[in-house]
């Protein structure tokens, strides 16, 4: 007897669940729990995700590489020709003070002749030297653009000063009042091209981010549904449950490889030579996290449904296409956009997330502008929401074969 | 001892009546078998106990109140079909989906464990569900229905694809609940194993009832038939009136007997003849009822 008894004891260890958890209020949150977990434990995703933060270092890195890099251009000229040498120094002297990318160094030979030699070898790579008319700047080729624009305004400032000098006056005097100083009204705005790289980026974050997790989110929904682990889960706890807890799992995974992607792609910017466009970039980039996040609540709560319209994994190719094409057309139309046409977007759900924050960016967005756009996208999700939560829960539970929206929103008998 | 019942259950996809007015009880402590052809309305009925699929009319009672969700919710439920999260560990998927249920962590992990250990699995628990052999799939599957002591067992087809021992090892677990007084219904197209294991069986045909009982009773309902044994060849049997041959071989003929007349005459004409080996009623299988019910 007594045996029996701990038998009975050791068998079913669990005690009564006479009062369980009786509120299923709570699910969403191991239903998300899941989602984050099991989708940080997938090997492809992560090394999707480690791939993607390595190209945008890379790409990052290049560029910087590509900005700082400094190209010395030595310029042999004859040390007995004290001109060539005043002239070949001065043009040192402009390059360092336009700071760019070219430094002019002054090689001094004994002769012309050595000079040329020097030029031949390669030990330099230019030779300045005076020439029937005026000076000449040889190369093995054609010389370097900046090295032939530097040595040029030398050149020219010299020859200038001495025709000055000759005609009893001074450079200074000659061109008093031709002074061009620049002035930026808005020194941190963006420059055009980098304004179109930066439109391009967050297309892509959109695009990148509410495919995968879209898709995420619509093959997780049909796995279960294909199991009929949502038979079992669906006497667990409502489906509203299971809906959100889905729809927040994968919106914490978009956002946060978007900020992610955000967070290096800003490290890199910050690296660069158009580190002053930070300030504008990083108000737009918050502003399109923001979008993002309630924009993709619409799209992953649409994505759910094609998973639930499906019967079968297979299914999902028909049932998210409509998904795949407002994505894909969203993804296409901001980043070429412009003008009032991009206005326009800015304000249209969806395309909004992507448009109004390149609006913010090129700085012609009032500030109620976004506030407008984000109350619209809002509205939208809400009802995003609530029509998928329907659709949702009337085709979950429907076996065989894809189901339409149209069957999925009917009144269920 | 808790009773799960369904009264004049109904359910209508379109034209069809898959499930028409079926009306049946899975007792406390019993093994329920749920019996029909494919397309019979087993499937249907079990889901919508489960309230998965709405009835189009007729009720489900859980000790006689119209069952509620909180109900279900401590009912343990395998569907058809059905599967697991394939690229997640056993042990997780088993403590998520008794968590769902309101049972906490730490309980839903050492019951888990205790099971899978139990069935042979303590060694796998942590490895993903589709490394598993579908027989011990298949295992993980029934625990999950069985977590958290379920007040109800609805089990769809739980045996199909099952070696005989692993057969055993479930069935031992489900005499554990019944023990208990929980009901447990079972469909299965497998008779010898409704037979063997049940002690109450409904059998479905075209979405009603055709039978209900416990295997005593349902063959006491089926045709009884006798068996006779001779010395001699039992061929002469044909032409006896109220004497229905089933079967002939040799001296050996099973046979249906019209009334007690009939059967008086035929001992008679039999011992004329010869010398009578046996002549004994045969129970009909459940096989047979089964046959006749359904046909």
């Amino acid at each position: 007897m007594t045996t029996s008894t701990q038998e009975q004891a050791r068998l079913v260890p669990t005690p009564a669940p006479e009062s369980p958890d009786d509120s299923t209020r709570g699910a969403w949150r191991l239903v998300m729990q899941r989602e984050i977990v099991t989708r940080v434990m997938n090997k492809a995703f992560v090394i999707g995700l480690v791939t993607s933060l390595v190209v945008i270092a890379a790409l990052a890195a290049f560029f910087a590489w590509q900005a700082n890099r400094v190209d010395t251009s030595t310029v042999a000229v004859s040390g007995a020709d004290s001109a060539a040498v005043a002239a070949a120094t001065s043009a040192g002297e402009v390059a360092a003070a336009e700071g760019g990318n070219t430094e002019v160094e002054v090689l001094e030979t004994a002769d012309a002749d050595a000079a040329r030699a020097a030029l031949e070898s390669g030990d330099a790579d230019a030779w300045l030297h005076p020439g029937d008319d005026g000076w000449v700047l040889a190369g093995q080729g054609e010389p370097g653009g900046d090295l032939q624009r530097y040595v040029s305004t030398a050149v020219e400032q010299q020859v200038v000063a001495a025709n000055a000098e000759a005609a009893g006056t001074s450079v200074a005097e000659l061109s008093a009042g031709a002074e061009l100083t620049t002035e930026a009204l808005e020194p941190d705005a963006v420059g055009e091209q980098a304004l179109f790289f930066a439109t391009f980026a967050l297309s892509f974050l959109f695009f990148a981010g509410a495919i995968t997790s879209g898709n995420m989110i619509a093959s997780s929904v049909v796995e279960e549904k294909q199991s009929r682990l949502v038979e079992i889960i669906a006497t667990a706890v409502p489906l509203r449950q299971l809906l959100a807890g889905k729809i927040l799992g994968s919106s914490v995974i978009a956002v946060g490889q978007n900020l992610l992607f955000a967070g290096v792609g800003m490290v890199a910017v910050s690296a660069s030579p158009v580190s002053m466009a930070l300030p504008a970039l990083s108000t737009s980039l918050i502003w399109f996290v923001v979008f993002f996040a309630v924009g993709f609540l619409a799209l992953a709560a649409l994505y759910a449904v094609a998973g639930a319209l499906a019967s079968r994994a297979e299914d999902l190719q028909y049932t998210a296409t409509p998904m795949t094409f407002l994505v894909m057309g969203v993804y296409f139309v901001t980043f070429t956009a412009s003008g009032t046409f991009l206005t326009v977007l800015s304000y249209v759900p969806i395309a909004s997330v992507v448009a109004m924050p390149a609006r913010i960016l090129s700085g012609d967005a009032a500030w109620w502008e976004p506030v407008i756009a984000l109350v619209l996208l809002a509205a939208f999700a809400a009802v995003a929401l609530l029509v998928s939560e329907r659709a949702f829960r009337g085709s979950l539970l429907q076996t065989g074969g894809r189901i339409s929206w149209r069957q999925a929103l009917r009144p269920q008998g | 001892m808790s009773t799960l019942e369904v009264r004049d259950l109904t359910r209508t996809f379109g034209d069809l009546r898959a499930v028409d007015g079926v009306s049946f009880a899975a007792r406390g402590g019993m093994l329920t078998g749920f019996v029909g052809s494919n397309g019979a309305g087993k499937t249907s009925t079990m889901r919508m106990m489960m309230g998965v699929l709405a009835a189009t009319s007729g009720e489900v009672l859980f000790d006689g109140a119209p069952v509620t969700r909180a109900d279900r919710r401590t009912f343990g439920y395998m569907p058809e079909e059905r599967g697991l999260y394939p690229k997640q560990p056993a042990l997780d998927q088993l403590v998520y989906l008794a968590r769902l249920r309101g049972i906490p962590a730490a309980t839903a992990r050492a019951e888990a464990l205790e099971h899978l250990e139990r069935l042979g699995l303590g060694e796998r628990a942590r490895d993903h569900v589709e490394k598993l052999s579908l027989g011990n799939q298949q295992r993980v599957q029934i625990t999950a229905a069985l977590m958290g002591r379920p007040r109800a067992l609805i089990l769809d087809e739980p045996f199909s694809g099952l070696d005989p021992t692993a057969v055993d090892d479930m069935v031992d677990l489900l005499r554990q609940h019944t023990a208990r007084g929980v009901p447990v219904l079972f469909s299965s197209h497998q008779l010898d194993l409704v037979e063997r294991l049940c002690e109450r069986l409904v059998i479905l045909r075209g979405g009603r009832v055709v039978a209900d009982g416990t295997p005593a009773e349902l063959q006491e309902t089926g045709t009884l038939r006798h068996r006779l044994v001779l010395d001699g060849d039992a061929g002469w049997v044909r032409g006896v009136p109220g004497v229905h041959a089933v079967d002939v071989d040799g001296p050996t003929a099973l046979l249906e007997l019209a009334d007690d007349a009939a059967a008086q005459r035929l001992l008679a004409t039999a011992l004329e003849r010869g010398a009578v080996r046996e002549l004994s009623p045969v129970r009909p299988s459940l096989a047979q009822i089964y046959r006749e019910v359904t046909s």
